[in-house]
């Protein structure tokens, strides 16, 4: 990509949306890595020639989603309320999740996972327990499955034992004893008053316990880096542009008929070590950054 | 063969030096349309043999046994095979379907220009020059210099159709000045043009047809109009690629199907070097010697670079010697060329 001017970058060149340039020096798009690679990497007397454009394309999108699963950690967000039905539908361009708040009364309070509960299939049956077929001899579903209702922790939810307890109401704040000899068994993994939730992956949606219903819930997950399709959107940080270059270099000598082994060996180690180069870099860690979490060290704990 | 000087009139040359070598009490006389058919042959085998050197020299240089500056061979060979190089738009013969050009040898580049500026009917035709009563080009302030014009009538209607030109600048309302005259010069009217940016050009890869299938579903690799494919088809009896000679020409289908825009496909190309023809008069009646005449409205001189004479001269001895039935002179071709070749390696 061609530099900016500072009117086309603060201004857009007068063009809408305005902030679109903002923070693009960050990045270099798809377009100039697919460019680049053409041009430095392939050639006559490169080691990679008589490659078509559509495999760098493919490899070149590969390496970015690669890099979006666990190293660049772009984190999207995305705020949904939920209604009595109690599922939040995954974002189309979902991949995998990094925490689940709920947010309410100004505050994000971040959600437990229930691992214990799971969602089940199920299958209708008539009075004597016996599976209902359709005309063609498959199985009938119902819509939902009642494992999906309630699945709240055990030891808080209302069905419990414990649910109940005796306590004193101190302005507005209610306090419990200790019930000594009575909680050694407490499962701290799901200890929790808020809502939980388990992500349904075939479905595509989470699933929350009941008292979550109404609730303002917020995503926070990661995507591929492929923005839903579209080529011109993609663009990868430029920290990892050598990175991109040296796995579709590797990707392809990899897969290419008589390739001397020390030759793919040279490049995977080149993709290998430019990838802890860029995360190193990536993490930014410098001292302005250390100082203020190193202060912590002579804060007293009472 | 490696340097790229043209001389003028080295058809004559070459037809002089093969006579010399195959006349032996006029018994080796070679009529001038037997010369002119052994001649396109001879142009034909040393353009192919281009095509073979530069691969040769490429695996050379690979091996590190090529120099540079003089010594670099593959330039020149790039260069005269350049020479050869042409720019056309791509006639459309219905929505993504594009006819080739009929006197191509190579397809090196198809490009696609994405935005269209204006389109409209040329009202005259003079040299350099764009001409359209109907529109406003000062007015609109869309067309600017560097702009791609094509002449997007169809070849088969117009010997112009698909030659192409750059904007060098808008000189009314109704005029641009051209870097070429794709309309012709001619006061021919009602040929239809197109004005596209020439910015955001991208190429068209070619893929192979038992590829293309898997290409269309790939979601990652999938046709955009940022990255598009194009597969080659054969020649139609309804792709007319010249219409001249009814040579048939070859179509490509170009992918997504979305490119359907007469004249935003275009390409670069490496055509077959023109027939060369050694024209004369007669001198003295019918009965008279044939005399060079260059001034003939179908001349055409050898079109391969000056230092291929010898190369032409032998393989035109090679012909001749059949012809004529005398070994000698086919040895003689045979020994030069190869020769030339042990040279050359």
């Amino acid at each position: 990509m061609a530099y900016l001017t500072d009117y086309q970058y603060y201004q857009n060149a007068g063009g809408t949306p305005k902030d679109k340039n903002w923070g693009s020096y960050q990045f270099v798009s798809l377009d100039d890595i697919v460019n680049n690679f053409m041009l430095m990497y392939q050639g006559n007397n490169e080691l990679i020639n008589n490659i078509t454009r559509y495999k760098v394309l493919f490899h070149a999108k590969r390496g970015i989603q690669e890099l979006n699963y666990d190293a660049m950690k772009e984190i999207k967000i995305l705020q949904l309320s939920l209604d009595d039905s109690l599922l939040f539908v995954l974002p189309s361009d979902y991949v995998n999740w990094v925490r689940v708040s709920m947010f309410q009364q100004g505050v994000l309070m971040p959600l437990t996972e229930n691992i214990q509960t799971q969602w089940a299939d199920t299958y209708l049956q008539d009075n004597d327990n016996n599976i209902i077929f359709d005309q063609n001899g498959n199985v009938l579903k119902p819509q939902d499955s009642p494992l999906d209702m309630s699945n709240r922790t055990i030891y808080l939810n209302s069905n419990s034992p414990y649910d109940g307890s005796e306590g004193c109401c101190v302005d507005g704040n209610w306090y419990f004893d200790f019930a000594i000899g009575a909680r050694f068994g407490l499962n701290t993994e799901t200890a929790n008053n808020n809502p939980t939730f388990s992500i349904d992956k075939q479905r595509g949606v989470i699933n929350f316990s009941s008292i979550a219903s109404g609730q303002s819930i917020v995503l926070e997950y990661v995507s591929d880096g492929m923005e839903k399709g579209t080529d011109g959107d993609i663009s990868v940080n430029k920290l990892f542009e050598e990175f991109i270059y040296a796995y579709i270099k590797y990707s392809i000598l990899n897969g290419k008929l008589g390739v001397q082994e020390y030759i793919v060996n040279r490049a995977r180690k080149d993709k290998s070590s430019l990838l802890r180069n860029a995360k190193i870099r990536l993490s930014n860690i410098h001292p302005g950054r250390l100082l203020m979490n190193l202060r912590g060290q002579a804060k007293w704990i009472k | 063969m490696f340097i790229f000087v043209k001389r003028t009139l080295m058809i004559n040359s070459v037809r002089n030096t093969v006579q010399a070598i195959a006349n032996k009490n006029n018994y080796g006389y070679i009529s001038p349309q037997d010369f002119n058919l052994y001649a396109q042959q001879a142009q034909m085998d040393l353009f192919e043999d281009y095509f073979y050197q530069y691969n040769s020299w490429i695996n050379k240089q690979n091996q590190r046994v090529s120099g540079t500056g003089y010594a670099d061979i593959v330039k020149s060979l790039i260069e005269v095979i350049d020479s050869f190089s042409v720019t056309q738009s791509l006639n459309q013969q219905g929505n993504n379907f594009y006819n080739l050009p009929s006197d191509y040898y190579y397809i090196n580049k198809v490009n696609y220009y994405p935005t269209k500026i204006a389109s409209n009917v040329t009202s005259a035709a003079a040299s350099n020059t764009l001409t359209d009563n109907a529109a406003k080009f000062v007015t609109n302030g869309v067309v600017k210099a560097g702009q791609y014009v094509v002449n997007r009538t169809s070849s088969s209607t117009s010997s112009y159709g698909g030659v192409s030109a750059y904007v060098v600048s808008v000189d009314s309302e109704t005029q641009l000045t051209l870097t070429a005259s794709p309309f012709g010069v001619a006061a021919t009217v009602g040929n239809s043009y197109a004005i596209f940016s020439n910015t955001g050009i991208v190429e068209i890869e070619r893929v192979n047809q038992n590829k293309i299938f898997y290409l269309n579903n790939s979601p990652l690799t999938s046709p955009t109009t940022a990255y598009p494919a194009y597969v080659l088809g054969g020649a139609t009896s309804s792709v007319v690629g010249d219409s001249v000679t009814g040579i048939l020409g070859n179509t490509i289908t170009v992918y997504p199907t979305t490119i359907i825009e007469n004249g935003s496909v275009s390409s670069e190309y490496i055509r077959y070097p023109l027939a060369p023809k050694w024209t004369y008069q007669t001198v003295g009646g019918t009965s008279g010697s044939p005399e060079f005449d260059s001034g003939q409205a179908d001349y055409q001189d050898f079109e391969l670079p000056l230092s291929d004479e010898p190369g032409i001269i032998a393989k035109i001895c090679q012909y001749v010697g059949i012809e004529i039935r005398e070994a000698d002179v086919y040895r003689f071709g045979k020994q030069e060329i190869v020769e030339d070749n042990q040279i050359q390696v």
